[in-house]
């Protein structure tokens, strides 16, 4: 049973974003950056799989020499060998032109399934699993907290999260999964994990390897741009509601959840 | 390659998601900026009947896809027919609504089609007649403006309420187009095998849009019925403070904070929860917190967005009164 | 009567008594063997730096007895027991030289070393033995009918007393005896011995049976006293022998810092597993236990019911030791190193438990809340904590085995370098419109204020910061705070066991530190001050670090800070484990306390070195408290029974327990936490 684990490497969610004066991007100097936490499900399944089956668990990771960091924190965990995409190409490209350099990258590795994180905290699209699925020819199925493989591997039953309940899948194999929380708890690298990762395959991987045109990929070859980042509206100071009593203050409080907050 | 703006309307239960008729209302006002006219695509079997529903927001045309094999959503499926019916049409804009459906479906159409997507977007708009959107990254932390370029056909899935409806207009009546669907279930590589209804069970914390905690100030067990009534008008899940699962009053999977759960729900309403940090740690970053506590100095207060300083045994059976009247209006 | 040559069956005194000497020698000595190799298997330890001060050190805890005297209370006497029976066992050590030595020595005898002597020291032994027979009466009592909490009924501890006690009445009968037949041998000085020959002769024994009673008694005697000594290295006395090395090979080091794990990259395995992997020193701990108990009634785990009990931990280790030591030994007489040690276990078929899971539960070595109590109350100076931080190390660093709430706090540690996970960039928003220096726009400070994390990110505790910022400005003190570049100093993450993560925030902190030019340091909470102090100098930090509390107090000794305004209460002052026992800073918050008009001072029964942790040390303010009563509740208790109107801490983890207990217990009315900074504050002219 072999895996291939899709890793971003994103600011930690704690982070304080500042956006550039011109609003041309975010300042990222300040930046903590770590796995994205939904692809750290997808890495502790792949583990699980290679617990149970046999087999290896790759990771495939997009990004400069600083992403380095994440892939070895995947591999400290138990993860097999690294492909890591870096060309200056690569950068700016939208869900659609970075699935594309992955989905390059993946016809030279073998795998039963791909994992991906239901979406990266950085940018929040939940695209690439999908598209990197389509450009494979490959089912995908999203959201998945429950996967068990058959005996054969030819397919697995996952359960799904869904509005109002649980869906239970087969899907064929080999397929690519989008991990939600509640799948697994991702384990906490052992420090002889941690050591042993430095010493792991880690093949770096540049446009010319893919065999990929500069114009397909990256900010070339998206079909998305930012134009412009820009601030949220300043979160307004804590409100305390006045008035006399309950019979005030509730009808407020629930007007305001309907109609500043907008999340009744 | 036409000026018309489409609209996937996803039904459930047969009914029309509300996301739905704010994107056509919302395509109305810019296919009269552009000239072209708006049309929706429905999916299902035996959805013919809310066709007719579609034309009252604003929907020139309804594609009608119904047919036994798209009873239930399946992404094989879906993006087949949907991707055929944009392929013949040659829509310049499409917009799902931003759900489990619609952000597991574009993607796959979009790829398929090789056209822009943007996925979540709390604002759409036309500038110099091509789609333009906004939508938030890094959780809300920055928003961004996005502009398309490189495909005939632009997507985006648009973030429920985000879109205001414009009132219906029952005289209008869409052309309804039937679809035919030739699927052959080979080609459906996923099969349903269960569903397991989750809805009048509470969702987990960890999932929970809403969340209702109760802590210390609660004082006593039997008062979380207050908290489960409160809960079961909101569709929420009801949490605990530490000091309330110490004392025995929740089980421990119900314990919200740095040795709990840590959640970020749409909503988290804090009852009787002072705010120390280690509860803190698991649920500032619910998007809006609402604390109701006698204790004005209570550091939750710090953290909240609404807050109401009084007896929470007051204030708690009026809310749900509240929260009743609101679901029935809507 | 001349010992030496009387004959017993036709063979000479001095010749029994030789081969008697011999055979209890060889028993003794192949005990002791035994235990000695055992012993080298354990981990290289340098333990010999220092000699004078370490010498000094042990020969003071023993010939005074301040091992055992500086915790007698009215409640517990024992140690003025202890005491009574070293110094007992000491002049009759001294007095079974010459026992002994008559049986070789015709004619040996106190008059040697001059007539006084013989005639007092006899008086002497009288006095001590009667003290004896009265301790071992005590002591049986105490074992056997009171049964206090911390000492178990054993029939080892029957034995020992048996045999002391027989000692004592053997010497009595020799003396007796003695006196009919050999005058002028013993003085009349000795009152008990007058009496027995008294006794003897109005009994109408005959001289001749007098004589041989006699011998029969020295024999005896002699036998009893070898007898002992060869049960000394089978028994928890082995602390007799053992106590003077234990307090010699104290560790010098600050007891606030633990171990360091040195060669991180290199090294195959971390922590200990096995009990060969600890250090020849703590192996020798356990041995050295005379599992007198002390540890355990002070423990605040045991004391609320949680599975660990500092004695039977170390007395579990030690059985376990001598059980799989042999194995380990193999026909060698073991000079391995600990791995090789470890697969020859494996060969000669070693299966009883594991150390981790077996011999030690899980459970126990994550109740300890590393308050160091133990250590503080251990005559001989073992060293618990460490051990079980070792064995913390092991479980995390090698098996990512912890209570799973903690995993968080090592990714929040590792991300945002707080153990709540908090922005890091944030740190310093509590100080945004306090007009601070940060350190990375303005360096030029006398003081480094290090806020640490509570301070910086806790509500409650940030209040407590800017308070203490108002005191320095007040006084004009030229400080900076790091601000965002500020991280965790390590502390939970050390006691927990992850030495890692420790060391990465350990180095990275100091190279700023350094960067700044550092170099007096004052922090808000304990944890880092102890850190900061006795830790960071294991990697090259060496700052001068001073707590809040001392920095304080010597700005109102220097006249700097006034505090004239009343705090009209009754308040409480409870000790930090790592102000406390840790660093002896006991006196600074209470001369604070006390400089502070109005304030009444009142202790709590248990204070300074024997005060009980709040619950939230060694990692434990990160983890749930599933097991036994909640020891943050037990310790408001002892404030309650004393009815104060404030309690005051000077450290945050303290104050976040008190406070809490304070709600859970619904006490809030009539009593308050706060810090001493915080009233300092309040009490500023």
């Amino acid at each position: 049973m072999n895996s291939v684990v899709c890793v971003k490497q994103v600011p930690d969610t704690e982070s304080v974003i500042k956006i550039k004066p011109d609003g041309s991007g975010i300042i990222t100097d300040d930046l903590k950056f770590v796995m994205n936490p939904y692809d750290e499900y997808g890495v502790e399944e792949a583990l699980k799989l290679k617990e149970k089956f046999g087999g290896s668990a790759t990771i495939l990771c997009m990004g400069p020499s600083r992403v380095v960091e994440t892939i070895r924190t995947g591999l400290a965990m138990g993860v097999d060998k690294a492909v890591q995409l870096d060309d200056p190409a690569f950068e700016g490209g939208d869900a659609f032109a970075t699935a594309k350099a992955l989905a390059e990258a993946l016809k030279g590795l073998e795998y039963d399934v791909i994992f991906c994180g239901k979406q990266a905290v950085d940018d929040d699209l939940s695209q690439v699993g999908q598209i990197l699925a389509e450009l494979l020819g490959l089912p995908h199925v999203s959201l998945i907290q429950k996967l068990q493989v058959a005996d054969d591997k030819k397919s697995a039953v996952v359960d799904r999260q869904v509005e109002g309940g649980i869906e239970v899948l087969k899907v064929l194999l080999p397929a690519v999964l989008t991990t939600q929380k509640g799948l697994n708890e991702p384990r906490y690298a052992s420090l002889p994990g941690i050591m042993k990762a430095k010493k792991k395959p880690l093949d770096v991987k540049d446009l010319a390897a893919l065999g990929l045109n500069a114009d397909s990929v990256g900010c070339n070859g998206s079909k998305t741009m930012i134009t412009k980042y820009t601030a949220p509206p300043e979160r307004a100071a804590g409100k305390i509601i006045e008035g006399e009593g309950p019979q005030e203050t509730a009808p407020k409080l629930v007007q305001l959840l309907r109609e500043e907050a907008k999340v009744i | 390659m036409s000026n018309s703006i489409w609209v996937f309307a996803e039904a459930k239960e047969g009914k029309i998601k509300k996301v739905a008729l704010e994107m056509i209302s919302e395509a109305k006002k810019m296919a009269e900026k552009l000239g072209g006219d708006v049309s929706a695509v429905l999916m299902g079997q035996n959805v013919e009947p809310l066709a007719e529903q579609l034309g009252h927001y604003g929907a020139n045309k309804v594609y009608l896809a119904d047919h036994e094999v798209l009873k239930d959503y399946t992404t094989d499926a879906y993006s087949k027919v949907l991707t055929e019916l944009i392929k013949e049409n040659e829509p310049s804009i499409v917009l799902y609504g931003a759900t489990i459906l619609g952000k597991d479906l574009s993607p796959r159409v979009a790829a398929r089609l090789e056209a822009g997507l943007a996925t979540d977007c709390t604002g759409v708009g036309l500038d110099d007649g091509k789609l333009t959107v906004t939508r938030p990254m890094f959780a809300g932390k920055a928003y961004t403006d996005i502009s398309f370029s490189g495909s005939k056909t632009n997507m985006a899935s648009v973030r429920p309420n985000a879109l205001p409806v414009t009132p219906p207009d029952e005289s209008k009546k869409p052309e309804i187009i039937k679809v035919d669907v030739n699927i052959n279930p080979d080609d459906i590589r996923t099969t349903i095998q269960e569903f397991v209804k989750t809805a009048g069970e509470r969702a987990d914390l960890t999932e929970a849009e809403i969340i209702v905690s109760g802590g210390r100030g609660m004082k006593g067990p039997e008062n979380f019925q207050m908290l489960e009534e409160l809960a079961d008008v909101l569709g929420a899940t009801v949490g605990a403070s530490r000091a309330a699962v110490d004392a025995g009053w929740k089980a421990v999977s119900d314990q919200v904070g740095q040795t709990g759960k840590v959640v970020s729900p749409n909503l988290y309403i804090a009852c009787g929860i002072s705010g120390a940090i280690q509860h803190l740690a698991g649920m500032s970053t619910s998007k809006f917190i609402v604390a109701i506590n006698k204790d004005s100095d209570a550091p939750i207060f710090q953290k909240a967005d609404y807050g109401i300083v009084d007896d929470l045994f007051k204030v708690i059976p009026v809310l749900t009164e509240e929260f009743k009247k609101l679901k029935a209006d809507s | 009567m001349n010992v030496a040559v009387y004959k017993i069956l036709g063979i000479p005194n001095f010749i029994l008594l030789a081969i008697a000497i011999i055979v209890a020698l060889a028993f003794f000595i192949n005990r002791v063997k035994h235990l000695y190799f055992i012993l080298r298997i354990g981990k290289e330890d340098d333990r010999f730096n220092d000699i004078g001060a370490r010498i000094m050190f042990a020969l003071k805890r023993i010939l005074l007895q301040l091992c055992v005297l500086k915790d007698v209370t009215a409640k517990d006497l024992a140690g003025l027991g202890h005491a009574m029976i070293f110094y007992g066992f000491l002049c009759f050590a001294f007095s079974y030289l010459f026992m002994f030595g008559r049986g070789f020595i015709p004619g040996l005898s106190f008059h040697i070393l001059g007539d006084t002597f013989a005639g007092y020291f006899p008086l002497l032994l009288d006095i001590v033995a009667l003290m004896v027979i009265t301790g071992v009466v005590w002591g049986l009592l105490r074992r056997y009918v009171v049964r206090p909490s911390r000492l178990e009924s054993t029939p080892e501890a029957a034995i020992i007393m048996g045999i002391i006690a027989s000692l004592m009445v053997f010497h009595f009968l020799m003396e007796g005896f003695e006196v009919n037949i050999d005058p002028h041998e013993t003085a009349s000085m000795a009152f008990i011995g007058v009496a027995f020959a008294g006794l003897f002769n109005n009994m109408g024994i005959e001289r001749t049976t007098q004589e041989a009673l006699f011998i029969a008694s020295w024999w005896i005697h002699c036998l009893l006293v070898l007898g002992f000594m060869v049960l000394i290295p089978y028994s928890k006395h082995l602390h007799l022998i053992l106590a003077p090395f234990n307090l010699f090979f104290k560790s010098m080091e600050p007891r606030g810092a633990l171990r360091p794990i040195l060669d991180m990259e290199e090294a195959e395995t971390f922590g200990v597993s096995n009990i060969e992997e600890f250090t020849w020193k703590q192996l020798l701990d356990l041995y050295t236990c005379a599992e007198c108990g002390r540890c355990e009634i002070n423990c605040p785990a045991h004391l609320s019911e949680k599975p660990l009990s500092p004695r039977h931990l170390i007395h579990d280790m030690k059985v376990h030791l001598l059980e799989k030591g042999p194995h380990l030994l193999g026909g060698n007489n073991g000079s391995e190193s600990g791995t090789d040690a470890q697969a020859e276990a494996a060969e000669s078929g070693y299966d009883g438990p594991a150390l981790i899971g077996g011999v030690v539960s899980e459970d126990k070595i994550w109740s300890c809340v590393t308050c160091g109590s133990c250590m503080e109350q251990c005559p001989v100076c073992n060293e618990h904590v460490d051990k079980i931080v070792d064995m913390r190390r092991y479980m995390v660093l090698m098996e990512s085995n912890f209570p799973p709430e903690i995993q968080a706090v090592f990714r929040n540690m590792e991300n945002n370098s707080n153990p709540w996970g908090i922005g890091w960039a944030t740190r310093a928003d509590w100080a945004k419109d306090l007009g601070i220096k940060i350190l990375s726009e303005d360096s030029n400070v006398d003081i480094l204020y290090w806020v640490g994390c509570a301070g910086s990110f806790d509500e409650r505790n940030k209040k407590i910061s800017t308070a203490l910022v108002n005191i320095f400005k007040k006084v004009g003190v030229n400080f900076g705070i790091l601000g965002a570049e500020e991280k965790c100093c390590g502390d939970s993450a050390r006691r927990i066991g992850n030495e890692y993560l420790y060391q990465m925030l350990a180095t990275e902190t100091i190279e700023i530190l350094k960067g700044y030019n550092v170099k007096k340091i004052v922090t808000q909470c304990p944890h880092c001050y102890n850190t900061l102090k006795n830790e960071y100098p294991q990697f090259g930090g060496d700052f001068e670090v001073v707590h809040s509390t001392e920095f304080i107090l010597d700005l109102i000794e220097k006249g700097k800070l006034k505090l004239s305004k009343p705090i009209d209460k009754t308040i409480t002052y409870h000790d930090s484990c790592y102000l406390g026992r840790y660093n002896t800073v006991y006196d600074a918050p209470r001369k604070i306390l006390q400089a502070i008009p109005g304030v009444n001072l009142v202790e709590m029964e248990r204070n300074r070195a024997k005060s009980i942790c709040c619950g939230a040390g060694g990692g434990r303010m990160w983890m749930e408290e599933h097991l036994g009563k909640r020891i943050n509740e037990m310790r408001l208790q002892d404030a309650l029974d004393i009815n104060p109107n404030l309690i005051s801490t000077a450290c945050p983890y303290c104050l976040t327990m008190f406070e809490d207990a304070i709600k859970e217990k619904d006490v809030q009315e009539t009593l308050t936490g706060k810090d001493i900074i915080e009233l300092t504050e309040e009490a500023m002219a």
